[in-house]
Order: structure tokens, then C-alpha cells, then sequence
């Protein structure tokens, strides 16, 4: 038996992550928070251990609304000031 | 993925749905029609469109729905092929920017996609809008509500991408009709000023909240029961005050409520005054809130609405005889939309 497949292709071009930096000693580093309980916490414990054992510089934090996408000039934002981004925390 | 896939030597419902469902994840657990080029050939049949035409694209997986992709999910979830035109609506107002699809599937939250079908396709498709609307029991509301879900689950992606933390059973399926012949009130479509014979609804909230009011002959009294269910703290609408609430009352709630001289206007009105906690209580409970500027200035001591504007309280008529009616909060960052069905 042949069946159709309720997929339907992909719109979007596929992408993959960026390359992590191979030395994080001395990068500058953002914060983007969603704005979820703790989601600013966890980031800032993490920036600090960053800053103890590679000394990274905290330059930009940024706040988005969690139930909506980054706006571009945001992120387009932090792409020119940072080198590397934390976010990614939710509830 | 190819358009068609092979699934050699099954030829048994229950085996097929099973296959789908393990193999490829596709399917929500319950049997599925399989869609076969005959059946997906007979559903396209109902269209003038192309079948490689894309009618939307849907996130988070950004799949293409095109015309046969739709047909081959309504296939699945068991729909007559004459309830294509509505499932094109439905997909063109769901990627609407308004509704927020990213954020509708990404969340911890239920929600679900409720569509409300009005005007004449109610009657010539054989939808409920009568006794036992929201279900079980009828083919279209069933089956419509649930090719939604598969087209999010299969071509938005939702299989993997809905982070809800419990589900909900209208995930399955939600779709009801307006029931135009016992309101009082012109249908929610044409108050919207949608001029078209026929419409859709399509809201993502929660599973309807019930009130049954067996004896008032007051509106005041009924619709106080309305605004008690919205006023609750545990939905998006207290801390998102640009959230939406549908109010589905029954016919005769409606009934009585328009015999007092009342039209959907004074009930949005009423419920936006009475259903209402102290912003002292709403901040105590929220220090995340998505509110406007006048209510974050408000003082303590004020009772602010849980809804940021009279006209976020939509009023459509549902049901048959008794005396139940219901709230169905929002998730919250979404607005409904309301289509013309071509």
C-alpha cells in the first residue's frame, strides 16, 4: 500500500550551530534572558563562573518576553557587540 | 521526507496506525484513515486549488502546507472530503502572525486550537452546534478539529515541538459551530463585520471552564457566574491583560439574558466590570505581567479587570436545551482570528 506523507517539505533552510570558540579566555560575553523565574539567576551564575575560570567580560544583557521570538535588530544587536550568547532558559 | 511513503503488506487499519505512529510519529495515538492517493485524490476534488499550492508555513518546523499535505492530514483524521474549504481556513488563519504559532506550540502551557465554524456551511456540512457541541459524537466538529492537530503535529512540527507540561484533551480535538437559529444575536462573524455566508474562529486557549446557572432570570446574576470562572488566578488571562476570553453561552443563558434588552455589547461591558481582582492581590500573585502601562499605575486598593478591554471578551452562542454555559480563557501572547470561508 502507498500512502502520501502529512509532512510537506520544509520551508526554511536548514542551519546549523555556530562554531564554538575554541579559547573562551577574555570574550565578550551576553546575556539574553526570557524573563522566566530564575532564567536571569541561572544566567548570571553561570556568567560568574565564566568570568572566574576564563575571564570573559560581560558587556550587553538583553530581556525578550518569553512567549515571543527575539526581535532581529536584538539579536542583530548583540551579534555586533558579543562573541558569545546565554540564553535558552524557560520555566 | 518524499511526498509518498510504502508501507508493503499492511493492510489492517489498527496495523497501519500503529506503523505510522512508531515508524514515522505520525498520528495522535487513536486509529487513522490511511491516505491513499485515491482518498487524498477524492479530498483534493473539493478544491479549486493547486494541490502544490502552499497555503501557509507553519512554525516552529516551518513545513509547507500545501493543498495536498492538508487533504492528506484530513484524510487521516477522518474527515469527508466537503470539509476541505474550512480546513484551508483554519490553516490560513492559524499562520496569521496574530495567532503566534511559535509561541503556541513552544509553550509549557495546554493550549489548544479551538476553531468555531458560523453562517451556512454549518447546516450543508452537518456540524454541531446544538446539544453536546463541544462533543463527543458528531463527524465534522470531530474530525475538523482534529486534522488541525495533525497539521501541527506533522507540518508545524508539533510532535517535537509541543512543550506543553500536561497536554490537554482538546489537544485531540476542538471545534464546535455557532448555533445561529436559537441566538438571539447576529453570529459572531458578522458582529466582527465578516459579511461572508460562512466563517471561522480560530482561538488557542484552554478547555472550556462549565457554569450552569439553573434559575436567574437577571443577566446580572448569570453573568456574574461568567466573570467568578474569568477572574480566577490560575489562567494567562490575570497576568496577560491583552489575553482574550470566549464566553460560550448556551441558548437559553442567551435567551435570557436578551430578553432583558441586552445585546453582546452590554455583556462584554458587564463581565469587563465585574470580572475583576485587586491589583494588590493580582501583583502579590504576578511579578512577571504582560499589562498596560494605566493598570501597573493603578493603585492597590483598585480592582482591575482581568482583561485590558471590554471588546477581548468574545460572546458566541453554543448548545442546546439547559442551562450550562462556559468560559474558555487564552493562552495569553495570541489574538484570534475570524476568516471568511471561499
Amino acid at each position: 500500500m502507498k500512502i502520501h506523507s502529512p509532512e510537506g517539505n520544509i520551508a526554511a533552510e536548514s542551519r546549523g550551530l555556530a562554531t564554538a570558540p575554541k579559547d573562551l579566555n577574555g570574550v565578550k560575553l551576553g546575556i539574553l534572558d526570557n524573563t522566566k523565574p530564575n532564567a536571569g539567576l541561572f544566567m548570571k551564575q553561570a556568567t560568574k563562573a565564566l568570568q572566574e575560570k576564563y575571564g570573559v567580560e560581560l558587556v550587553k544583557v538583553e530581556e525578550k518576553n518569553a512567549a515571543l521570538a527575539a526581535p532581529e535588530d536584538l539579536i542583530q544587536g548583540l551579534s555586533k557587540e558579543v562573541q558569545i550568547v546565554l540564553t535558552g532558559a524557560a520555566d | 521526507m518524499n511526498e509518498e511513503v510504502n508501507l508493503i503488506e499492511l493492510a489492517r487499519v489498527e496495523e497501519i496506525s500503529v506503523e505510522l505512529l512508531e515508524k514515522y510519529g505520525w498520528g495522535d495515538g487513536l486509529p487513522i484513515i490511511a491516505p491513499t492517493p485515491e482518498r487524498v485524490d477524492e479530498t483534493l476534488a473539493e478544491t479549486d486549488l493547486s494541490p502544490d499550492e502552499i497555503v501557509a508555513v507553519l512554525a516552529p518546523r516551518f513545513g509547507e502546507a500545501s493543498v495536498r499535505a492538508i487533504a492528506t492530514n484530513a484524510v487521516m483524521a477522518g474527515c469527508s472530503p466537503k470539509l476541505m474549504p474550512v480546513l484551508i481556513t483554519a490553516i490560513r488563519a492559524m499562520a496569521r502572525k496574530e495567532i503566534n504559532l511559535m509561541g503556541v506550540n513552544a509553550t509549557t502551557h495546554p493550549t489548544a486550537p479551538l476553531a468555531i465554524v458560523h453562517g451556512k456551511i454549518v447546516k450543508e456540512l452537518g456540524f454541531n452546534s446544538e446539544r453536546g457541541a463541544f462533543g463527543p459524537g458528531n463527524r465534522a466538529n470531530a474530525t475538523l478539529g482534529r486534522a488541525i492537530r495533525f497539521i501541527l503535529l506533522h507540518i508545524a512540527g508539533a510532535n517535537d515541538g509541543d512543550a506543553s507540561t500536561q497536554g490537554q484533551p482538546s489537544k485531540y480535538t476542538y471545534c464546535v459551530a455557532e448555533n445561529e437559529d436559537d441566538s438571539p444575536w447576529e453570529n459572531y462573524a458578522q458582529h466582527l463585520g465578516v459579511t461572508a455566508p460562512s466563517a471561522l474562529t480560530l482561538f488557542f486557549g484552554e478547555n472550556p471552564h462549565n457554569f450552569h446557572d439553573m434559575e436567574s432570570e437577571a443577566p446580572e446574576n448569570i453573568l456574574d457566574k461568567a466573570a467568578s470562572v474569568m477572574a480566577t488566578l490560575g489562567c494567562n488571562n490575570a497576568c496577560i491583560s491583552s489575553a482574550e476570553f470566549f464566553i460560550c453561552l448556551c441558548p437559553e443563558h442567551a435567551q435570557t439574558i436578551a430578553a432583558a434588552g441586552w445585546g453582546r455589547k452590554e455583556v462584554q461591558e458587564y463581565l469587563y466590570q465585574k470580572a475583576r481582582r485587586s491589583a494588590k492581590e493580582l501583583r502579590q500573585q504576578f511579578h512577571l505581567r504582560v499589562w498596560q502601562d494605566w493598570m501597573e499605575e493603578s493603585p492597590d486598593e483598585e480592582f482591575l479587570p482581568v482583561t485590558d478591554s471590554p471588546e477581548n471578551i468574545a460572546i458566541v452562542v453554543v448548545g442546546g436545551a439547559g442551562k450550562h454555559s462556559c468560559v474558555i480563557p487564552s493562552w495569553g501572547m495570541t489574538k484570534s482570528q475570524t476568516l471568511p470561508i471561499i
